[in-house]
């Protein structure tokens, strides 16, 4: 698992590689936390290299979700893989996490 | 029938429903070890992506629960895991040594007022992704059936 973070359009975007599970979750969380310490407003998660999230992985994201609405930061996930996209749907945090198509949606619509 | 054919039936009657058993200890590593001897032993049927992601996903949230919850991670305690196809089922029954737990007293997840919780998924998730899942009285043994297609020719 491995995470990069780029600055792009005055936003952050992470690239997430790897598995989502109980063994990665720690080191992904780290990733974010030091993001959210500095606040950091609008953050875009990229998925497309993500081939697997246990539930583990799903509470890890409603984590980083939680805490960036704490002082009002926005994070959206993109390019999910059709089967991971399927579990947000199944355990209803679709409702919660802005989920959209494409980076490049992500970015030119995160006013 | 002759004999020979029938022993021969017989033989592939009896390997069909071969158990298979792994006993671990209570280490969170030990979760892919089980998930992955369980699909290499699957490698002969004709099993898709998606239903390979589901196998896996539920034998690790059961592995897990059953070291985490179940065993309170006390790695003198071990979780058993028994995995056998009858005809084009499989079925997997993993027991840890714990007290047990009330699984009918589980918060539904999805309600919105659990949404933004922590942990709760694991049982939700095998319960919507497997064709059947069974907990025995005490709470501490569970039972998951997956449909499979046909063997590989």
């Amino acid at each position: 698992m491995s995470v990069k973070i780029e600055s792009k359009a005055g936003l952050t975007v992470c690239y997430v590689d790897g598995e989502i599970d109980i063994n990665s979750s720690p080191g992904i969380k780290k990733n974010f936390d030091k993001l959210i310490a500095q606040k950091t407003p609008k953050i875009v998660v990229n998925l497309a290299k993500v081939t697997y999230v246990d539930s583990s992985g799903l509470a890890t994201l409603v984590e980083i979700l939680k805490n960036m609405k704490s002082y009002g930061g926005r994070l959206r996930l993109v390019n999910l893989s059709q089967k991971i996209k399927s579990l947000f749907e199944i355990t209803k945090l679709e409702k919660l996490f802005e989920i959209m198509a494409t980076e490049e949606d992500a970015i030119s619509t995160f006013l | 029938m002759i004999k020979s054919e029938l022993s021969g039936s017989l033989k592939s009657l009896r390997d069909s429903v071969k158990k298979i058993s792994l006993i671990v200890p209570s280490g969170v590593e030990q979760i892919r070890k089980v998930s992955s001897n369980i699909l290499d032993a699957l490698a002969s049927y004709d099993i898709d992506d998606d239903g390979l992601f589901d196998i896996k996903l539920c034998v690790e949230e059961a592995v897990r629960n059953a070291i985490v919850h179940g065993n309170k991670s006390n790695r003198k305690l071990s979780v058993r895991t028994v995995y056998w196809v009858d005809g084009e089922a499989l079925n997997i029954e993993i027991e840890d040594e714990g007290a047990g737990f009330n699984y009918k007293a589980l918060r539904d997840p999805t309600k919105e007022e659990n949404l933004l919780r922590n942990s709760g998924r694991g049982v939700y998730l095998i319960e919507r992704l497997m064709d059947k899942v069974e907990f025995n009285d005490k709470g501490n043994k569970v039972k998951m059936t997956k449909f499979l297609g046909p063997k590989k020719i």
